[in-house]
């Protein structure tokens, strides 16, 4: 088998071992309903305090503003309409390169009858904290930025949109699934009441998410069953995953630091290696506010399927900007918002890196990348003079 | 995406790649909403395709049809490429995935375009339908 090199840890992380290790015991031996009063639930229960434990202690808050959840996108919607429901009416301000679990849900309480605002983003995808300031109105009841955006991974400044929002009294939630465990977040500092983080970014399950909310934040629960997570959202905890999402937090602790330094260097290494090989290529994003690992690259005369296409077949893994689906393709919305011309966005392409990626991998797709674009640009008759 | 080897062997190895220089027809075909374009070129001899080359740009399976499709054009009468179908190209790419069958019909219209084209750099399209009788 030829070599294989995942560079998509944007879309999700291979469950470290300590974190399979750790959840085991869950499936078979302390299998309860966590739920239950007798031993076996109590079991679970134990584990998954543990597990809320390391969150706690992770993003230095109290246990009881960790709420679990099945995943990011669950998360983020949890946020937005529970806010927003807890007011019934009113405006909503954020960005129009939030994920769609945000934009999704803010499209469905617009047609709820609420408003919202979708702030643009410069040329390397930051929101602007005057935009945010001057988005603002007497009847705004939430303002929700995401940390890092996923396909470009710009860092947004909600260190300073944070708490100028509190100064108003509004809500602030950031979706932090792409940073969490990648980069710090002071939530203090930031000023942040509620943030959406997720487990399988950061080399746990899938299926497992968290949202902190800060006390006293006024919210409803959108799903409804149960006196779960303290009634805040219904439904049997994912124990085992809760356990694993909590060794991976856990390990995060340890290692995000050092991890973060090393991704930053292969990312330069890898655009170094991109701009001194292949001609008509650009940097997507902000060249220093960004997510250490995540190289956004767009290659003008190529469509990215091809390369992406490409690079599998050289056993690579990347993610491409824009997706060729039941015949229409766009390019991706938040390169678009960027104001990246269209003849560059169609050709983007995201390489993610993570803990497992060496410098020998990106030195092997530089090795595959160059050919590959070139030979791509002479199928096509828009590079032919 | 799952691709059949064939259509993962013509993206590997495109065949009859790149620009003809004073061919004697040329066609393109895009598809709306999406970027995709096919453009071919033939060399027609005695009313049958002689040499053929494609340019495309689009994603994989775009580009190993257009391949694929060389290899169906090649020595065929041109007046046969009036009427060629997306279902032949398919076919000759062992199958395309549902979201996929637009690279199909870019390619199936592209050759179709550029047999119009030759038949008409020749004469009317009825003289040379006569012609291929000769």
């Amino acid at each position: 088998m030829s070599r294989r090199v995942y560079l998509d840890h944007n879309a999700s992380t291979p469950v470290h071992p300590d974190v399979v290790a750790a959840m085991l015991p869950y499936f078979q031996e302390r299998f309860g309903n966590p739920s239950s009063v007798h031993t076996f639930g109590r079991e679970a229960r134990d584990g998954m305090e543990v597990a809320r434990g390391r969150m706690s202690d992770f993003l230095r808050v109290s246990k009881e503003e960790i709420v679990f959840t099945s995943g990011g996108t669950e998360s983020d919607n949890l946020a937005v309409k529970g806010v927003a429901l807890a007011r019934g009416g009113g405006h909503i301000v954020t960005s129009q390169i939030e994920h769609h679990a945000v934009l999704r849900a803010c499209q469905f309480l617009e047609g709820q009858g609420f408003e919202v605002t979708y702030l643009p983003v410069d040329g390397d995808g930051l929101v602007s904290p005057d935009d945010v300031r001057r988005a603002i109105r007497p009847d705004t009841i939430l303002v929700t930025i995401m940390h890092a955006n996923s396909e470009v991974g710009t860092i947004q400044p909600v260190e300073a949109i944070g708490p100028m929002v509190r100064e108003r009294g509004i809500p602030f939630h950031v979706d932090a699934v792409q940073t969490f465990g990648k980069v710090p977040v002071d939530l203090a500092r930031f000023g942040i009441d509620l943030l959406s983080f997720s487990s399988h970014k950061i080399y746990g399950p899938k299926g497992v998410a968290g949202l902190y909310i800060r006390k006293g934040t006024k919210m409803v629960a959108v799903q409804h069953g149960g006196e779960h997570e303290r009634r805040r959202r219904a439904g049997t905890e994912n124990v085992a995953g809760i356990v694993g999402f909590g060794r991976a937090v856990e390990i995060r602790g340890r290692e995000m630091e050092a991890e973060a330094a090393r991704l930053t260097g292969l990312r330069h290494r890898f655009w170094a290696g991109v701009s001194a090989s292949v001609p008509e290529v650009r940097l997507n994003g902000h060249p220093t506010r960004r997510l250490p690992g995540t190289l956004n690259m767009c290659f003008r005369h190529v469509e990215s399927e091809s390369v992406v296409l490409g690079l599998d077949l050289k056993g690579v893994a990347v993610s491409a900007g824009s997706a060729c689906t039941s015949g229409s393709v766009e390019p991706s919305y938040v390169l678009v918002a960027m104001g990246v011309p269209v003849d560059w966005a169609m050709g983007s392409v995201r390489a993610s890196l993570g803990r497992g990626t060496t410098e020998a991998d990106i030195d092997y797709v530089l090795e595959v990348l160059s050919p590959l674009v070139r030979r791509i640009r002479e199928l096509s008759p828009a590079s032919v003079a | 995406m799952n691709y059949s080897q064939i259509l993962i062997d013509h993206f590997r190895r495109p065949r009859n790649a790149g620009m003809m220089r004073h061919p004697d027809g040329v066609g393109e075909e895009s598809f709306d909403g999406c970027g995709d374009l096919a453009r071919f070129y033939l060399r027609v001899v005695d009313g049958r395709v002689a040499e053929v080359r494609f340019q495309t740009y689009g994603c994989g399976p775009t580009i190993a049809a257009s391949s694929a499709g060389t290899e169906l054009a090649s020595g065929r009468p041109v007046t046969e490429l009036l009427t060629l179908g997306e279902a032949e190209i398919t076919e000759a790419v062992d199958g395309l995935p549902a979201e996929r069958a637009h690279a199909a019909q870019v390619v199936a219209g592209a050759l179709r375009a550029a047999a119009r084209d030759s038949l008409t750099r020749r004469g009317s399209p009825s003289q040379a339908k006569e012609s291929e009788h000769v």
